[in-house]
């Protein structure tokens, strides 16, 4: 069990390492950012901001670290940047293997179609697991070094929140990734589709008549500000998410089956 | 029951008709040879054989399972080692990490005995293999669980002359061992060295089935002459020589009578440098098959090249 999975997931090592790094250093960034910014008055900051801005990238309170965090790290990296990461990352999951000619060899393999591409899902895990579990660690420790103080559960629960947002992300690319002959195509679509997802529940999401709208983002459904600055969440839209995950999931599986390789 | 059964096989891409209701078996312990040019469907033929490509109609089984439900194609896949025409290899991997991952999945048998006779580097990464080498680390991949049955698409292409006369060898040692082997080629001399029966496909339609003997009786010798003499006027006398064709000092045709007739023939001639050699294949289907069609299949071919 688990062999493509492994194989898949050994590939991706130095990849995440790299990631993990990156944003890590990103975040040492905001927090030593957040310590010369203090003293700043926030009112006049807001009043300067255009509200779509505010509401897009869900500037909430920037005087607390949970705030700022939420603002600076988790809305625009967690959110957004990763999201585009992942979603990036399954466009390439499939179709890289049918544009590279791989897939006859490994549908040559005594396992089905559908366990394949599980297979080949559940390798996103270890850069999803990683990434979490270490930014998260040192976010918490950087902020321990500065001196202020952020309750851990709340860190552990904005980070925890994001699996299910990111795998509806990752379950968006393998749609894409079984539908189409080339990666670079599922890639783009998958990027330019979360984007576009991204925008729609950012901008409508002001304007009331199209309120409904923003239902259809999965970036509706994870809103990390308010949990780093009072726990607060809905325990519904980790349901949506996991939800739509399971269904993007199926729908993957059944054109997987369905087609011509 | 035959290790691979195709019946009435048809795959219609929509803009093309890759293959035309084709039907043939494969017996267990043959070597079949799988010939035709590019182009004819013999990949298409192949990837419907593992499954890659659902038939438009008709049936294929292969160790009797019936190739188009996956479920129950998994247990007869255990039992099949593949070499795809393209193998796609990861770049980054090393050819050890790539035989790790085959192993991990179908087991690996006999891979030290395959990394005897083929010799790829495993421990470098696949990026920096040349075409040969990728081509020996598939057919290490699709031996080394040691299947019952192996099919191959053009498995030597790539590979040099002393490689392609060892896997020659190898074949016919496999073939002792029981193991069935079907594989595609569109050339002749291949074909004919290690196959038992060949099945010959054209414009996406099986146009013969014969024992590799019948083929190559049919398919003559093309012989290059050239003369100090006339000898081209004296051609139409002998049984068996068609397609000749002149150039500036002498004349090239393919002979398919007596060898001892032609060479009489030729002793009273002033001869000045001689070829006999294989026919390309397009030249065997010019004559076997009748002359309009094999000219078409034969530009065809040019035009895909």
């Amino acid at each position: 069990m688990f062999e493509t999975t492994r194989y898949e997931a050994n590939r991706r090592v130095r990849g995440t390492a790299i990631l993990t790094i990156a944003i890590s250093l990103y975040a040492a960034f905001i927090v030593w950012y957040f310590t010369i910014l203090e003293g700043v008055d926030y009112e006049a900051v807001f009043e300067s901001m255009p509200p779509a801005m505010i509401e897009a990238f869900g500037i909430e309170s920037l005087a607390t670290i949970g705030g700022f965090l939420g603002t600076q790290i988790y809305n625009f990296v967690w959110l957004l940047g990763l999201g585009l990461y992942f979603a990036y990352a399954a466009g390439g999951l499939i179709a890289g293997d049918i544009e590279h000619e791989r897939m006859d060899l490994l549908l040559s393999f005594p396992v089905s179609r559908s366990r394949l591409l599980v297979e080949k899902t559940l390798s996103l895990l270890l850069p999803l697991v990683t990434l979490n579990v270490v930014v998260g660690v040192v976010i918490y420790v950087l902020v321990q070094a500065i001196g202020e103080s952020i309750d851990p559960m709340y860190l552990v629960l904005a980070h925890a929140l994001s699996i299910p947002y990111l795998l509806v992300c990752i379950a968006i690319g393998v749609v894409l990734s079984v539908l189409v002959d080339r990666a670079a195509i599922a890639e783009r679509a998958a990027i330019g589709l979360i984007f576009v997802l991204f925008l729609v529940e950012s901008v409508v999401g002001g304007a009331s008549e199209f309120e409904w709208i923003q239902y259809i983002s999965p970036t509706y459904y994870y809103d990390p500000t308010p949990i780093l600055i009072d726990g607060s969440y809905e325990l519904l839209d980790t349901g949506v998410l996991l939800a739509a995950f399971v269904v993007l999931l199926l729908i993957g599986q059944i054109l997987f089956q369905r087609r011509d390789i | 029951m035959a290790t691979i059964e195709v019946t009435d096989l048809t795959k219609d891409y929509g803009s093309v008709l890759g293959v035309d209701s084709v039907s043939f078996s494969v017996e267990q312990g043959e070597i079949f040879g799988f010939l035709g040019p590019n182009g004819a469907g013999k990949t298409t033929t192949i990837r419907t054989l593992l499954g890659l490509l659902a038939p438009t109609d008709g049936t294929a089984t292969v160790l009797g399972a019936d190739v188009r439900d996956d479920g129950e194609f998994i247990d007869a896949k255990r039992r099949i080692g593949y070499l795809p025409a393209q193998l796609g290899f990861n770049e980054e991997v090393t050819g050890e990490q790539v035989l790790d991952y085959h192993a991990s999945v179908k087991g690996d048998r006999r891979r030290e005995e395959l990394l005897e006779i083929f010799t790829p580097p495993v421990e470098r990464p696949i990026r920096e293999y040349s075409t040969g080498n990728e081509r020996m680390l598939g057919i290490v991949q699709a031996f080394m669980h040691d299947p019952e049955l192996v099919i191959m698409d053009e498995p030597t292409a790539g590979l040099d002359p002393l490689k392609q006369e060892e896997f020659n060898e190898f074949i016919r040692g496999e073939r002792e061992r029981g193991t069935t082997i079907f594989f595609s080629s569109h050339v002749l001399s291949e074909v004919r060295r290690v196959c038992d029966r060949v099945g010959i496909l054209r414009d996406g339609e099986l146009v013969g089935l014969e024992d590799i003997e019948t083929l190559l009786d049919q398919g003559g010798k093309r012989v290059q002459v050239e003369t100090t003499d006339d000898l081209e006027s004296s051609l139409p006398a002998l049984d068996g020589v068609v397609d000749v064709n002149s150039f500036a000092d002498g004349v090239q045709f393919i002979y398919t009578g007596e060898y001892n007739t032609l060479l009489r023939e030729l002793a009273s001639h002033d001869i000045r440098e001689i070829e006999i050699s294989e026919p390309p294949l397009e030249d065997v289907f010019m004559h076997y098959y009748g002359d309009d069609e094999s000219t078409r299949a034969n530009q065809e071919v040019e035009s895909n090249v």
